[in-house]
């Protein structure tokens, strides 16, 4: 049974992932707060603009600007919440992303502390400083504030409304009326010289026009297939949006259990997660891993560019067949979205953007009919059981490791099935050991649109908010286990071909399916593409608790 | 229960430890003295700082053992009150405020446990099946073998154990740690390529035979009550008939769940490769493999004839003792270890 949740208590950016709501522009603002008194007056201010999750537009209008807030640990020990609150929350969150970096795979696992003392010099200086003083430091990061903007109406110069500066002026002024109790901490970019993380999607451009895509700065269309909740739908926009992004039982989807991904609601354990007292505090609120990703753009040419010649000499295929096969085979979808379990060959996939019309000569209308394949069930309802070798879709591949669905099932057969003699079905595998370890994803690409400029050296990536109950449980497992490890997969050590540190484990299996002749190929110079530059673990208040927070009586007794 | 199962040995030792401090002026208690022992004793060099100290685990100078563990159980746990129904203790006029005895060990112990192959010998195949006195031999092989190759770091924790007075030798210590065996099963590996033939219980069989007799008694006392004094056809008594159905069947009953236990105690034979110098050398050559395979990926079929049989020679994949990787090692790259 679906329950009914208050969306009106709940953080808009929990339940929407605002750029798949036509929100394709953010700033990402991180403050620091000295005076106590000064920042739940600050509190105060900014809870009445908070964007909620109350249904657009029944229940609110929609926002040409949202404003979302969360806090460090460190923030709420300022804000003076009692200790006996504290001490309820989450350990990880406790300590913090950069204590946590071992089990991250964001240090060196080979190497020792005391011999890496300058293990995270790449991170933007506001990250480093973070957390290196006690909870009241003057640089330490106490709160994070984002604010998502729509494209401006009329024009079609990739820019976003006037809201956002206008949004951006009011938070300015709020610090400025603080008499230096709350201030907008810099230090973000790699000189430091930014004082809010700005983001967008990559925009393409066609004559005059900029068209926002779905895709990253390595060029794939990303945030697809992100989980469903009990509750956070309508019950009729349930019946589709669960496909491929639920859980699977018995022969039909359901949504995942609210709890996995807000406190205080029942999980798929059929618990109640534990939570800091008191409960209203906890209640409707959540944690969320912030990440900024920084994306080697450069590497990873240089990197699929050797790995395309061999590939193209040994499969006999055309560098560009070769090329769009790897990326594809390291990702488990094609550059434009079109997972492999369901189209799993190069001509098949060329079949399937003519029959799509994403290649229309009008660039409107390609995007257009990308973006409707995206949003559709079609584009998330697939499985990995009836792969269990990976011949479609290798078994180490970027998307399999995120998001396993059926592949973990203990009753899979692996092999080929002597009825058949294809690989086995697996027409009964649940999505066991997986729907506990969902996340949701949220965020933006940051960085300039053009690739043309970039390189290793430019700023781009994605501004990463992972969002789930138990970060130790759903993100930190999944970042040790399945991107920075491979035995679930039988990959031994090797890591996410993408997103995985490839210091010391450099390889990617792609296995053949042996009707095609054809041996397997290992990918075995893999670089690291993706870096962290830097983040923290947040707490995503309800608006009671906002409440509480700014009027000073989280009362745990 | 048995402590053999798959050709290992899951072996269980318990020895007391002396029950107060060293002598007047001391005051570190044995146990304290154990715990002080086991935290200098290094791990396996399976971590950046473990590989950093050059020290490996005593327990890697064999080649026998799969896991190994040492540890001091102070106490067993305390569950609190044993629960009970309030209707019933009213009843029975418990009073739930009269404290109930509480177990306690009468002193801790060195709780030793390791997986081994169940070989008296290094190199000789693992067991299908192994009767109580070679059991016995294989642990006391065992215990020889950890002496020889680790007589220091014992005596530290088990001079101050009950009994571990006089141990001067390899059989002495052999024959001490027999003293402390304890029965049990708690396996900690497998390594099955191919599962094994299970010993499954034929329980539907199990329960027709305690049910056919069962089902005679009842039908024979349904029978007696409704006035039938002798079967139809047969002409037996119905009151015999019953009788000797009920016990027939109780016997049945007790036959079929000696059936179940002993066949719960039929261990399974060892898997393919499952001694410890196999499951090294199958790590060794997984590593050495896969890099043979990245290195020649795309080489002509000669090319490839020629690099593989110069594998081959190198990696020597049938010779278990060399070259391979060193026990308590996470990978074939780590260096081996000073001591």
């Amino acid at each position: 049974m679906t329950n009914s949740l208050n969306l009106n208590d709940i953080q808009g950016n929990i339940v929407r992932a605002y750029g798949r709501f036509s929100f394709p522009f953010a700033r990402y603002f991180f403050l620091n707060i000295s005076d106590p008194a000064e920042g739940r007056k600050f509190v105060d201010a900014v809870r009445h603009q908070v964007t909620t999750a109350a249904r657009w537009p029944e229940s609110a209008e929609k926002p040409e600007c949202t404003v979302n807030i969360g806090f460090s640990f460190h923030g709420l020990r300022v804000l003076e919440i009692p200790p006996r609150t504290l001490q309820g929350m989450s350990d990880v969150f406790i300590v913090g992303m950069k204590e946590r970096a071992f089990v991250l795979g964001d240090r060196d696992t080979t190497k020792v502390t005391t011999s890496d003392d300058n293990w995270n010099a790449h991170w933007d200086p506001i990250w480093r400083k973070n957390r290196a003083t006690d909870a009241s430091g003057p640089v330490n990061v106490h709160m994070w504030i984002s604010l998502n903007a729509q494209l401006k109406r009329h024009g079609t110069t990739g820019e976003p409304v006037e809201a956002l500066e206008t949004r951006t002026q009011w938070l300015r002024d709020l610090c400025d009326q603080s008499n230096g109790g709350v201030t907008i901490l810099s230090g973000i970019g790699k000189k430091g010289d930014q004082d809010f993380q700005s983001a967008s999607a990559v925009f393409d451009t066609h004559g005059k026009e900029k068209l926002p895509t779905p895709k990253e700065h390595f060029g794939f269309a990303d945030g697809i297939s992100d989980p469903v909740f009990e509750g956070q739908y309508r019950p009729d926009d349930m019946k589709t949006a669960v496909i491929g992004r639920g859980k699977r039982v018995g022969d039909s989807w359901e949504p995942i259990a609210t709890g996995e991904f807000i406190l205080g609601h029942p999980d798929e354990s059929q618990e109640l997660p534990p939570t800091a007292m008191p409960y209203e505090f906890t209640q409707n609120g959540t944690y969320m891993a912030y990440r900024k990703l920084h994306e080697n753009v450069g590497t990873f040419d240089d990197v699929l560019m050797q790995e395309t010649n061999s590939y193209a000499k040994m499969m006999d295929v055309s560098a560009e067949e070769a090329k769009e096969t790897l990326r594809a085979k390291m990702c488990g979808r094609w550059s434009d979205g079109v997972p492999l379990a369901r189209v799993p060959t190069y001509p098949k996939w060329q079949e399937f953007r003519k029959d799509r019309g994403f290649d229309d000569p009008d660039p409107k209308t390609a995007l257009r009919n990308l973006r409707v394949y995206l949003g559709s069930p079609e584009a998330s309802d697939f499985r990995y059981a009836d792969d269990m070798q990976g011949l479609k879709c290798p078994g180490g591949a970027h998307i399999r490791r995120m998001n396993t669905r059926d592949y973990l099932d203990p009753f899979n057969q692996t092999g080929t099935d002597p009825k058949t003699g294809n690989p086995f079905e697996n027409t009964k595998a649940t999505h066991a050991l997986n729907k506990r370890r969902r996340i949701l994803r949220r965020g933006l690409p940051y960085g300039a649109s053009d690739p043309k400029g970039n390189s290793d050296e430019t700023e781009q990536g994605v501004a990463m908010m992972l969002i789930g109950a138990n970060l130790f449980r759903q993100f930190e497992f999944v970042q040790q286990q399945w991107i920075q490890y491979g035995l679930d997969f039988h990959q031994g050590n090797n890591t996410c071909p993408m997103l995985g540190n490839h210091d010391h484990h450099k390889r990617h299996t792609i296995p053949s399916d042996p009707k095609s002749g054809k041996p397997p190929y290992v990918m075995s110079k893999l670089k690291s593409f993706v870096e962290c530059r830097g983040g923290d673990y947040f707490f995503i208040p309800s608006m009671t608790a906002l409440r509480m927070i700014a009027m000073g009586i989280v009362d745990p007794t | 229960m048995p402590d053999l199962d798959s050709g290992h040995i899951f072996l269980t030792t318990l020895a007391p430890i002396r029950d107060s401090g060293k002598g007047r002026l001391e005051h570190t208690s044995f146990t304290q003295n154990v715990r002080i022992a086991l935290a200098k004793m290094p791990t396996a060099m399976q971590s950046p700082a473990t590989q950093a100290t050059g020290n490996n685990s005593p327990f890697a100078r064999n080649k026998r053992n799969h896991l190994a563990r040492m540890f001091v159980l102070n106490d067993v746990v305390y569950n609190g009150r044993i629960g009970q129904n309030a209707l019933a203790a009213i009843v029975s006029k418990q009073d739930p405020t009269d404290p109930q005895p509480v177990d306690r060990l009468n002193t801790s112990y060195v709780v030793f446990c390791a997986d081994i192959d169940a070989i008296a010998e290094d190199g000789a195949p693992l067991p299908i099946d192994l009767d109580e006195a070679e059991q016995k031999n294989v642990r006391m092989a065992y215990a020889r073998e950890l002496w020889n190759t680790m007589e220091d770091e014992l005596r530290e924790v088990y001079v101050n154990c009950v009994g571990f007075d006089g141990v001067e030798t390899a059989d002495d210590f052999a024959t001490y740690l027999e003293k402390c065996h304890v029965k049990t099963t708690m396996p900690f590996h497998d390594y099955y390529l191919s599962l094994p033939k299970f010993n499954v219980l034929p329980l539907n069989r199990l329960l027709i035979a305690v049910a056919i007799p069962a089902a005679i008694a009842i039908i024979a006392l349904l029978l007696r009550i409704f006035g039938v004094l002798d079967l139809p056809g047969l002409g037996w008594s119905t009151f015999w008939t019953f009788v000797c159905g009920v016990i027939l069947s109780g016997l049945v009953a007790v036959w079929a769940v000696q059936y179940t236990l002993k066949n719960g105690e039929k261990p399974l034979g060892p898997g393919e490769y499952d001694d410890l110098p196999s499951v090294l050398k199958a790590l060794y050559m997984q590593q050495k493999f896969s890099d043979f395979v990245v290195d020649h990926q795309g080489s002509s079929a000669k090319d490839l004839h020629a690099a593989f049989g110069k594998f081959l020679s190198e990696h020597k994949p049938k010779d278990r003792e060399g070259p391979t990787q060193g026990p308590g090692l996470i990978s074939s790259a780590v260096p081996a270890s000073k001591s």
